[in-house]
């Protein structure tokens, strides 16, 4: 019997009961879009956090010096640092080849009470650095300028404003224009009851909506020295942070090791990612699994049908079988009725998968939309090596559950089959 | 009145069935030999063991004991791929029932052997509708079984029989579920195809009409080979009888 001729038969013989063959391939259906719909979820949002971080760039590499673990009493004492970031480590990654930019960062530490003092008004506020692409956060768009320039200069006593402050401090965006080029102060309350303040020349407000002010970084070096008294900080604590950019993601991640083994705590933007892929091919996993038990189920469905056709068909296998099929051709035909089964729901299964991911993409994108994220794109992307397991799976969970049925149809007696009535 | 080898030679052929705890004879030491051209009738009373020893010939079940030859294939040892192509290739099954498949059309029918036996589609509906012509139904090939008469189908399973060209017709009570008048058509159309084609045909009847068609009448009884008849001898004598009667 050639393969073309038993594909004809199966097919013929599943439009003998097309009621029972749908219901029986429903089950495959529900099974298959589950898989699909849940799989392209996990490759759409895969898909949306690796555009977002390569937006920002995998070539970056994150150093902080390694630190004694911190408790609830010394959370806000000078950290203990056995190997700080020195102006000379800085100086000698800049050095290193294929590297573009290497930028330090100091930070105020938690519990520093500094007030921004705008004319009589004063009002609690952190002081951060400047925004800039290197510290950017995934799935947040960069700030633009609501008045003024937002580029901090690197030069002591400029300021940028953000829309966070202005609204802690009361003052409406319209009003942002006439605070350009006003001077403020930030004036620091050290524990110890002195107070030391510290003048700025407003340069520009940014829609950054979360209430900070940004300073360069000399400002916050002399902030920070003062408020520990340690008029040699930098010698002694170091820096908190530093950000290189190298000149490709292989660079990035040679860079992860060769710092890490000066003893620096090193995070690549690329380690970040692989543990999100992780956690997601986890999540993929799991969902999946809701699938797979549907399927489970669905080939049960089959094997029922099976049997219940071969019933029916006895004397027509036993005819079969006394006019010349062998035990094969009855056992390929009925495994493949059984694969064709689970191809159908399969097929049908992946198509309606595909809606339902559409659907609920407009769902996501309508609520992004109410909420103003910056997030865009298809959170369900169905790849065609998902359209191809998928159908393969499909055919497979048909062919395992008809393997039993066919088996005990190739091995009736053809004479207790041709006596069936 | 053959010379040649026969086609068919049965020698001590014993088939015992279990039914329950009793084991049944069903055939018990059958010595037949029939010669390639032949027609003949099994005849006898339900349990003789008729069917059986047709079942043995067709190759769908094996002796106890004994052994069944078919030209220089031995059914009884013969492996059961030889089997399935002994049955595919070289007989032609009839069965009192039909057993046509109920959803292909009378040409798909006669395609099925030709079909297990790979042939290709348009060299195999050549061959159907040329079988089907032969047994008078050119005009009801795409017609499904439920669409024929009982006649119309055991000719669709003639020519089923016919298509792989097989030496060998083995018949069940072909004419049992059919009135005396198509019964008769159905034996008038197997004695014509083996006599024009030099087929052998076995066939199994309870019917002493239909046997009397044969060339020669075995007599089964309880599993033996009771009595073998000629038809010769029989038209002799019934034409005695004819002349005895007024």
């Amino acid at each position: 019997m050639t393969f073309g001729d038993l594909g004809r038969n199966a097919l013929s013989n599943l439009g003998r009961r097309k009621v029972r063959t749908m219901l029986t391939s429903i089950g495959v259906i529900v099974g298959i879009l589950t898989i699909v719909t849940m799989v392209s979820l996990g490759i759409g949002v895969r898909l949306e956090i690796n555009k977002q971080f390569k937006a920002i760039g995998l070539e970056r590499v994150f150093i902080r010096p390694q630190e004694g673990e911190r408790n609830f009493f010394t959370q806000f004492a000078p950290p203990q640092r056995s190997k700080p970031i020195t102006d000379a480590e800085v100086a000698r990654w800049r050095q290193l080849p294929k590297v573009k930019e290497v930028v330090a960062e100091v930070d105020l530490p938690l519990g520093v009470a500094s007030g921004l003092r705008i004319g009589d008004r004063t009002q609690q506020i952190s002081v951060e650095g400047p925004a800039n692409a290197l510290n950017q956060v995934p799935f947040q768009q960069p700030p633009t300028a609501i008045a003024g320039q937002i580029e901090l200069p690197s030069t002591a006593g400029s300021m940028v404003l953000t829309a966070g402050a202005l609204r802690e401090l009361n003052i409406g965006r319209d009003q942002a224009p006439s605070l350009v080029g006003q001077s403020v102060e930030i004036v620091l309350q050290a524990p110890r009851g002195e107070q030391q303040a510290f003048s700025f020349t407003v340069v520009g407000v940014s829609t950054d909506e979360s209430p900070v002010v940004r300073v360069p970084l000399p400002d916050r070096i002399a902030m920070k020295s003062w408020w520990f008294n340690k008029p040699e900080l930098l010698k002694s604590d170091g820096y908190d942070s530093v950000t290189i950019l190298a000149d490709d993601v292989n660079t990035a991640s040679a860079l992860v090791g060769q710092i890490r083994a000066e003893g620096f705590r090193v995070q690549s933007l690329e380690l970040i990612l692989s543990l999100a892929d992780q956690v997601f091919t986890v999540i993929n996993v799991m969902l999946s699994s809701v699938g797979g038990l549907a399927l489970l189920v669905a080939s049960l469905g089959i094997v029922n049908t099976m049997i219940m056709s071969i019933y029916e068909r006895t004397r027509e296998i036993g005819t079969l079988k006394a006019i010349g099929a062998s035990r094969g051709d009855i056992r390929l035909m009925f495994m493949l009725e059984a694969g064709l089964i689970g191809l159908m729901g399969g097929v049908i299964g992946i198509l309606a998968g595909y809606g339902l991911g559409k659907l609920l993409n407009r769902v996501i994108l309508w609520y992004i939309e109410r909420e103003q994220l910056p997030v865009r794109g298809d959170f369900f992307v169905v790849t065609p090596s998902l359209v191809l397991y998928s159908l393969l799976f499909a055919t497979l969970i048909g062919i395992v559950a008809g393997l039993y049925p066919a088996n005990q149809a190739a091995k009736l007696d053809p004479l207790m089959a041709l006596r069936h009535e | 009145m053959h010379t040649a080898a026969p086609i068919i030679s049965a020698r001590k052929l014993a088939r015992r069935y279990a039914m329950g705890k009793e084991a049944v004879m069903a055939l018990n030491g059958v010595d037949l030999e029939i010669q390639r051209g032949e027609f003949v009738a099994l005849i006898g009373p339900s349990g003789s063991g008729k069917s059986t020893l047709l079942n043995l010939i067709g190759g769908l079940d094996r002796p106890t004991s004994g052994e069944i030859w078919i030209e220089d294939l031995e059914l009884g040892k013969a492996t059961d791929k030889r089997l399935v192509h002994y049955r595919r290739d070289r007989i032609g099954f009839i069965f009192q029932s039909f057993n046509l498949l109920p959803t292909r059309s009378a040409a798909e029918n006669v395609e099925v052997p030709l079909m297990l036996a790979g042939v290709g589609r348009r060299q195999r509906r050549e061959r159907a509708l040329q079988l089907l012509a032969q047994v008078g139904l050119a005009k009801r090939a795409g017609h499904k079984p439920n669409e024929l008469s009982g006649g119309e189908m055991q000719r669709v399973a003639v020519a089923r029989a016919l298509a792989n060209q097989p030496a060998l017709l083995l018949a069940d009570e072909p004419t049992g579920n059919l009135d005396s008048k198509t019964g008769k058509e159905i034996l008038n159309l197997l004695r014509d195809t083996i006599q024009a084609q030099g087929l052998t045909l076995v066939l199994v009847t309870h019917d002493l009409n239909v046997a009397s068609c044969a060339d020669r009448i075995v007599h089964m009884l309880d599993g033996r080979v009771a009595q073998i008849e000629i038809a010769d001898e029989r038209a002799a004598r019934v034409e005695l009888a004819e002349e005895v009667l007024p």
